[in-house]
């Protein structure tokens, strides 16, 4: 058909659209027209480039030692935010700029590395679940069941109890945490899609069950798994670093923000700021990364999507 | 015959983010006392917005028009509110003033409610709170607003004597008129309250003669304790609660008070409940909704709708959830509710055969506007209205040969872009110039028969 | 009858989940091999042939031979009778019973103390912020929730720290109780208070009211910091589930008949909007003793938080071992309650 209005002209050209492209406009309009959202996308853009410097090229903002604190031993006493050190210094003279940029490498990449993991195992292992029903399913019920009956904090010690103190092992514990959230969840979002009726007409059709489940389900149970995802970012960060501020992280000097207030701590009174900094930097990059969850929970939301 | 309900140009228009959806574009209703007045129209024809208009129950993107007014029992309802101009949506509409302004119309009809006015919805599974008792629903309406009505019933029954009762019983066998009879004993002896007691008992179909009399002379109650007896007597004379109102905050002592006046009401509900043939009524109003039928939540809700004897009650779609026996019911149910207690209703419907059952009075709705009132048989046998005349047309018929059905042709209008002039002009297969510019005005073509359209003369 | 039916059938479902705590938590233990267990039951002074001797003894003792779901049968039976084991730590070295006797006291009042406190405060916010939609009430109490859900919890429990007791200097910075108060006190030996082991209640039952007004005092703190970390998530929860509830045909329902908005919105609104919170309510009680952990350790007071942590650092098997299993216990317990209360509020719950 399409043939025959193309030999009618260029106007008939452009009524072949592409349905998918328009969605994504859309998308993208509303994400655009929320300023908070936006707000918040810039600001975990501005975490994420600094990760990505420090990672790869420290020296352009001036790190030398991107996995170490530079402690000055002449002076270990903190000292308020002066111009050669712009938020002040900490126990052990150490820089807080330049502590921090160094840090927020770090917890963003354990953070994403935590949410990612854990989102992934639990969607494949709550979409498989859900999706096929029976004993697998009962078991994996089970399973999360237990995990959810001990409270997230206690398990993640006694993982880290087990296995050593050390951060990737921080990191493994609330992957291990984690995961029975996204299972739980991504397998309610599967069976509700299942109980949809063109599920039921798919099947009737004759489709296999495979593919059903790769084009059907997932791109419906994906949405709402990655405003999780935006969501869990700030709170899993929250997590990882009050772990390491009690004191989980090894002895040895390694930048993490959680670890960076605890240095403070005994300095409370005289010197607020070497505490409440780092938090600070924490607390904003989970406010950025829940607005921005919140942004694309309103995209994805089909009520606001009929315009 | 009395009006109670008095609707002139009502216009009622929604704000979407897709536009303004112009519901109501100026209604004219009447309501006679003791009539039942159907509203016929289409989906999204906007009665479903009439209804919740005169109840002024309208969700906040509802904008009411200048220039509208609903007279209940001759008070207009929208008087003294400072409502936007047609003129003025386009600038000066704020939806946050239009919040203030629906919130003050609401408030200013609150007391109304349940009182004068009174609404039965569509769904009568979820207009009922699933985790309250049905009883308590309904005797909740009428602590609400008829307490002192309630204390006189504890109070009769305190005050009546044995051989009062006895009396009772002998005037009951002799007398024709038994409720007249009862209401002026009552009356002389000081007991009112006392007669809706003693009818309910003599209504009941589930005892036998010796049995009914008996329950009548178990009425007699015990005196309660001072504190009570106080109180309900300043409850019963609507005097002023003095101490009580004080005790009546305090969480745990005022327990004892409301918990009188609202068992009292758990006996009224049973009564209103028998009388709208629900079996067993003594163990329903302990059930939950969702223990219930549908039917019979429709009752439920029936009933908390007639408890306080309303002027006027309006039925959105109620039977348009249940199967066709029990809507059968409901309509039979209304009917005997007109009959016995001259209660006047609304009721809205898209199915005209519903309505060919109860009404007295059908209006048509097109395009958020009544386009033809008239009394039953004339809306069927002699429409006016070419909509009408389709609707008409559009019933199947069983005793028709022909397997054609007639449609009218065109689809409803759609309100955000409604046509000029008539709404129904492009589908009207008499439609004439002028129905593309002006909008017809009502005109009584016969007796109590008014229609608008300019095939029956010029306006 | 079904009510029972349905207590049954719930108690009989957490079976599984014990076993599979008690499970994990012996696996735990037992990952890293027998030496954790040797280490505490081994006298260090042993040397030689001695040592030998006692390690033998041990192995018997514990069944170290046997394969491991025999060592687990031991460990439970060993667990049902009691003893959970033994506790090394720099606060505390002893049985872990006497232990969690000791530390549990101060956790339960500081949990529940925050319960209550968030749900003071919190119940009445989300369901005012949801009826007085988009004003400035409900737009401030969205910043601060928001901003309070970002925060990590020891922020939040530092700021509060700081802003009032150092610079306010309303209330001592650390710890339960004022040791010199309890000089002398007959009903308070080695630190655990009878008959109710927690020294707020015993101090009233005994009629020592200057204790029990220290007791209190101490605690307000860090409750208050557990309380402004969890009140942000039920804010959140109850204005949206009283938002849905708003909606309801029902309570369109009662208004038309004539209520007043106050008791529509007390009566019919909060009820039904509440139900979908319970839930939450339940798991954050949980969380709260996750919580517990930072705050304790920020605040020092001597509770299960803090001993767990102390454990970790000090590599005390017993001690993780038992905070472990008494945390998974009190969660399960947790959520039987909440699905009783759910069968006695929500009438449709019950057939």
């Amino acid at each position: 058909m399409s043939k025959e209005l193309g030999l009618i002209g260029r106007r008939n050209y452009l009524l072949k659209r592409n349905p998918r492209l328009d969605e994504l406009k859309i998308s993208f309009k509303i994400f655009f027209s929320n300023p908070t959202a936006v707000a918040g996308l810039v600001i975990t853009l501005l975490y994420f480039i600094d990760t990505f410097l420090v990672q790869f090229f420290p020296w352009a903002i001036g790190i030398h030692d991107p996995n170490q604190y530079i402690i000055n031993p002449y002076n270990p006493v903190p000292t308020p935010p002066s111009p050669q050190h712009p938020l002040g210094t900490t126990y052990g003279g150490i820089d807080l700029l330049d502590a921090i940029l160094k840090s927020i490498r770090v917890d963003v990449e354990y953070t994403l590395l935590i949410v990612l993991s854990g989102a992934l195992i639990g969607l494949v292992l709550g979409l498989v679940s859900g999706f096929f029903g029976g004993i697998m399913d009962e078991i994996l019920m089970r399973i999360t069941d237990i995990f959810f009956s001990i409270p997230y904090l206690v398990l993640a010690i006694a993982i880290i109890f087990v296995l050593g103190r050390s951060l990737d092992i921080v990191a493994l514990s609330l992957i291990i945490v984690w995961w029975p959230l996204y299972a739980r969840y991504a397998r309610g979002q599967t069976l509700s899609i299942k109980q949809m009726t063109f599920i039921e007409a798919a099947k009737a059709a004759g489709t296999r069950d495979f593919w059903i489940m790769f084009r059907h389900i997932i791109p419906n149970v994906l949405p709402p798994i990655f405003v999780q995802i935006s969501l869990d970012l700030g709170v899993v960060v929250g997590v990882f670093s009050t772990l390491t501020f009690i004191g989980f992280s090894p002895t040895a000097n390694i930048p993490e923000l959680g670890y960076l207030t605890s240095l403070g701590l005994n300095f409370v009174s005289i010197a607020p700021w070497a505490v409440i900094i780092p938090g600070l930097v924490i607390t904003i990059f989970a406010l950025a990364v829940n607005l921005m969850g919140d942004g694309l929970r309103d995209v994805i939301d089909p009520r606001r999507r009929s315009v | 015959m009395e009006t109670v309900l008095n609707i002139k140009e009502l216009k009622v228009w929604f704000y979407t983010r897709r536009g303004i959806f112009r519901a109501l574009n100026g209604v004219n209703l009447i309501l006679r006392k003791g009539e039942v007045l159907g509203i016929a129209g289409e989906s999204g024809s906007g009665k479903s917005t009439l209804g919740l208009s005169i109840m002024a129950l309208l969700p906040y993107n509802a904008v009411i028009i200048k220039g509208g007014s609903i007279y209940i029992k001759s008070k207009n309802t929208l008087e003294t509110f400072d409502l936007f101009d047609e003129s003025q949506l386009r600038r000066k509409f704020s939806m946050r003033k239009n919040r203030r302004i629906m919130n003050k119309i609401s408030n200013s009809l609150s007391k109304l409610r349940g009182k004068l006015v009174s609404m039965v919805f569509q769904e009568p599974m979820t207009s009922l709170n699933p985790l309250l008792q049905v009883g308590y629903q309904i005797a909740e309406t009428i602590v609400a607003h008829n307490s002192s009505y309630l204390a006189k019933r504890i109070l009769s029954r305190i005050k009546v004597t044995n051989s009062d009762l006895k009396e009772v019983l002998n005037l009951v066998t002799s007398s024709n008129n038994v409720e007249d009879e009862l209401k002026r004993y009552a009356k002389n002896k000081g007991l009112e309250g006392i007669e809706s007691q003693i009818l309910y008992i003599l209504g009941r179909k589930d005892l036998s003669r010796t049995r009914k009399e008996r329950a009548i002379l178990t009425l007699k109650e015990k005196k309660k304790n001072f504190l009570t007896m106080n109180y309900l007597k300043r409850v019963a004379e609507n005097r002023s609660l003095g101490i009580y109102s004080i005790l009546d905050r305090l969480p745990f002592v005022k327990r004892f008070f409301s918990r009188i006046l609202l068992k009292e009401g758990y006996r009224r509900a049973v009564e209103l409940l028998s009388l709208l043939n629900i079996p067993h009524a003594e163990k329903v109003v302990y059930m939950y909704p969702h223990e219930l039928s549908g039917g019979m939540r429709q009752r439920v809700a029936i009933a908390i709708a007639i408890s306080n004897n309303p002027d006027i009650i309006i039925l959105d779609e109620p039977t348009s959830a249940l199967d066709v026996i029990v809507q059968n019911q409901i309509l039979q149910l209304i009917s005997e509710l007109k009959s016995k207690f001259n209660l006047s209703f609304i009721f809205i419907s898209h199915d005209l055969s519903v309505l060919a059952e109860v009404c007295d009075r059908i209006a048509i709705m097109y395009g958020g506007r009544i386009v033809e009132v008239a009394p039953i048989d004339k809306i069927f046998y002699e429409p006016l209205h070419p909509y009408t005349k389709g609707l008409i047309k559009a019933i199947p018929k069983i005793t028709k040969e022909s397997m054609t059905l007639e449609s009218i042709p065109g689809t409803v209008p759609d309100m955000r872009n409604p046509p000029s002039g008539c709404m129904f002009h492009p589908r009207c297969p008499y439609a004439m110039e002028i129905c593309r510019k002006q909008i017809p005005k009502s005109i009584e073509y016969n007796k109590d028969h008014f229609v608008e359209c300019f095939l029956y003369g010029e306006q | 009858m079904k009510l029972w039916l349905y207590i049954v059938r719930r108690l009989l479902l957490i079976i599984p989940t014990l076993i599979g705590l008690t499970l994990i938590t012996f696996i735990l233990i037992h990952v890293q091999g027998n030496n954790l267990i040797i280490a505490e039951y081994l006298n260090p002074h042993l040397t030689g042939a001695a040592r030998d001797y006692a390690i033998q003894q041990l192995y018997q003792r514990f069944h170290l031979n046997d394969p491991l779901y025999i060592q687990y049968m031991y460990w439970l039976i060993q667990v049902l009778n009691g003893d959970l084991g033994f506790t090394r730590t720099p606060i505390y070295s002893g049985p872990v019973t006497t232990a969690l006797a000791l530390f549990y006291p101060n956790t339960i009042m500081l949990a529940v103390i925050s319960s209550i406190l968030i749900w003071i405060i919190g119940i009445p916010i989300g369901v005012w912020s949801a009826v007085k939609r988009d004003s400035l009430f409900d737009q401030s109490m969205r910043v601060v929730t928001f901003t309070l859900y970002a925060m990590p919890p020891y922020l939040v429990y530092l700021l509060v720290l700081i802003v009032f007791a150092v610079y306010l200097s309303l209330f001592p910075i650390s710890g339960a109780v004022n040791p010199l108060l309890l000089q002398g006190i007959d009903w308070y030996s080695n630190g655990i208070s009878y008959p109710t082991h927690i020294v707020f209640i015993d101090a009233l039952l005994h009629g020592n009211f200057a204790i029990a007004l220290d007791s209190i005092w101490h605690f307000i703190l860090p409750s208050i910091g557990l309380a402004l970390g969890g009140v942000a998530g039920i804010i959140r929860l109850l204005r949206s589930s009283m938002l849905e509830v708003l909606d309801q045909d029902y309570i369109r329902m009662a208004r038309s008949k004539g209520i007043r908005e106050k008791y529509v919105i007390n009566t019919h609104a909060r009820r039904n909007a509440l139900i979908p919170a319970l839930t939450s309510f339940v798991y954050g009680f949980a969380g709260l003793l996750g919580g517990v952990v930072v705050t304790e350790t920020i605040f020092n007071i001597p509770g299960v938080g803090y001993w767990t942590v102390q454990a970790l650092l000090n590599n005390d098997a017993g001690g993780i071992m038992g905070s472990t299993l008494i945390f998974g216990i009190i969660l399960v317990t947790a959520s039987l309650i909440l699905d009783l209360i759910y069968a006695a509020i929500d009438p449709r719950v019950r057939y």
